[in-house]
């Protein structure tokens, strides 16, 4: 049975792309808060199955944030809380920088983090 | 294997309304020769062909790619395997080299796009292809085109360009000839027993949409870590498909020239015996970090290495290859030098790489990505400049009244490469 798995996302194009298929959790917050509802879940023992800072767009230039995590909690791994502690703390070095970022923009951020998380997800369906 | 380099240097590129040549060191390109190529594609509309010469006032952005004109004259396989040429084995024979030029594209992907190349002034500093002379093709798609059909469009089109204008050096005698032999295992052990045996740790970015590397026309992402021949390499074996934060992307030049790959050809034989190219990923998956990476302290070991040299391509993400690759080679009695960029802020104060191990304890860095520069106005811009007030490194209104681009390095092309290739330097 193929690995079951929540897709963690502020990305309404995630959303609309995989909500039919998949788990998605979708809420609209920003970045840093994706980041913040994972480690949450990574300290109750969820796996962190992709990387927080996948993608070369940074944080906070980029609005958007996909990350997969197991849907059934088990054992933490501290080498994952490691992971996604530093992606918060490399995020925080970055500024928002585009508050008032043009809506053809913010698409193409869309679509730039959903095909990272669809590399990540065909990769756990092994398709 | 030996491959020959027939460099044959280039030191003007000019317009003509009559055939492509390549001539006394010159390089005369009919535009209409280069559009009618580049629109046998019907994803794209429209092109434009500029070139722009070292200390003109001309600024490139933003660059999707940056390409070295080769012809193959010698043996077999051809340029761009998988992309333009069949997949034979490349890397043995001669292959032509239109030296000191380049194909330089431009077109816009998506919105935040970005890859600056200023050919005077500040930002030149900074960039390596602003000592080249550039064949910059600028490309517009047709209405509607998908971003991941736009991005093969291009990347494909500017290969075409690139063997186009390689070809028009086949029958040229090459101002110099650069000959390159790498040993098997067995040969290298016998030559130089005593030297320690040193192979180098390509990793390649493989993400998605402008994150993503392909050799022999293979998708990096879905590869596992292989060994591959240097000489291959430096043949065309690797190509291009990430322009996203230029400053550490490699475009495919700079696979074609890999500065660790030539350094290590230099020292072979002297201080070090060079055994082998393992080449890696860098995907998002975290369990393909897992496995590329004991792939690669597997294949270091099974080549009996003494020591690597690994190189980063990118920041965040591949920072936990980084370090997963050095940990498990050094685990394996392997000693291990990083090459690596810092986004260490602006004040160059803050941690600079998103993970780290006391194993890697020898580092080389690429410079600051968040180091700030101001670029003045061009006189000319080739693409389209109202991008970089949305492009990594930039912020919103980063132009003043004069024109003054202020941005981080990030954002021109090549500025923190972390494969040796740019001009940053501590010395």
């Amino acid at each position: 049975m193929a690995l079951e798995f929540i897709v963690i996302t502020n990305n309404p194009l995630v959303q609309e792309k995989f909500a039919d298929e998949l788990n998605v959790d979708y809420e609209d917050i920003p970045f840093r808060d994706v980041l913040c509802k994972v480690r949450d879940l990574i300290h109750k023992g969820h796996r962190l199955l992709t990387h927080p800072l996948s993608g070369s767009v940074k944080p906070h230039e980029t609005p958007y944030k996909s990350v997969l995590v197991t849907t059934k909690p088990s054992q933490m791994d501290l080498g994952e809380v490691s992971i996604i502690e530093n992606a918060i703390i490399t995020a925080d070095k970055f500024a928002e920088k585009f508050p008032n970022m043009p809506q053809s923009v913010k698409e193409d951020f869309q679509l730039i983090d959903c095909t990272l998380i669809t590399s990540g997800i065909d990769a756990v369906l092994r398709r | 294997m030996k491959l020959e380099l027939g460099n044959i240097i280039i030191n003007d590129i000019q317009f003509t309304n009559e055939g492509s040549k390549v001539e006394n060191g010159v390089l005369t390109v009919n535009p209409e020769q280069i559009k009618s190529l580049v629109l046998e594609d019907s994803n794209i509309e429209s092109c434009e062909v500029f070139i722009a010469r070292p200390g003109e006032s001309v600024r490139i952005t933003p660059v999707k790619d940056v390409i070295e004109p080769r012809v193959k004259v010698e043996g077999p396989g051809g340029i761009f395997p998988g992309w333009i040429a069949k997949v034979d084995t490349v890397g043995s024979g001669r292959t032509n080299v239109l030296k000191g030029c380049a194909v330089v594209t431009t077109g816009k992907i998506v919105g935040f796009q970005e890859g600056i190349i200023d050919m005077t002034g500040p930002g030149a500093d900074y960039t390596p292809f602003s000592k080249t002379y550039n064949l910059v093709v600028k490309m517009e798609p047709v209405e509607g085109l998908k971003q991941h059909d736009h991005e093969y469009a291009l990347r494909i089109a500017g290969f075409k360009v690139a063997c186009f204008l390689g070809e028009l050096g086949r029958a040229v005698t090459p101002d110099e000839v650069e000959t390159f032999e790498f040993d098997t295992i067995t040969e290298g052990a016998k030559k130089y027993p005593e030297l320690p045996r040193v192979a180098y740790v390509q990793m390649l970015q493989s993400q998605g949409l402008l994150h993503d590397t392909y050799v022999y026309g293979v998708d990096a992402k879905r590869t596992l870590t292989t060994i591959i021949n240097p000489l291959e390499t430096m043949d065309g074996a690797i190509v291009s498909g990430n322009c996203v934060s230029s400053c550490d992307k490699n475009p495919t030049y700079v696979h074609l020239n890999n500065k660790v790959i030539r350094e290590l050809f230099k020292q072979h034989g002297k201080t070090l015996n060079f055994v082998g190219h393992i080449i890696t990923n860098e995907n998002v998956y975290l369990a393909d970090k897992e496995r590329s990476s004991n792939w690669s302290a597997k294949l270091a070991e099974y080549l009996g290495c003494d020591g690597v040299i690994i190189s980063q391509e990118g920041f965040g993400n591949p920072d936990t290859d980084l370090i997963m690759n050095t940990k498990k080679i050094e685990a394996k009695g392997i000693k291990t030098v990083i090459i690596t960029d810092e986004y260490a802020g602006r004040d160059g104060k803050s941690q600079s790489l998103a993970d780290a191990d006391p194993s890697a304890n020898a580092v080389v860095t690429g410079g600051n990505a968040n180091q700030v520069i101001v670029l003045p106005p061009m006189e000319t811009v080739y693409g389209h400049l109202h991008f970089v007030d949305t492009i990594a490194g930039g912020s919103a209104n980063n132009i003043d009244a004069h024109g003054n681009i202020t941005v981080e390095i990030q954002a021109i092309t090549g500025a923190t490469n972390e494969t040796g290739f740019h001009n940053l330097s501590a010395r």
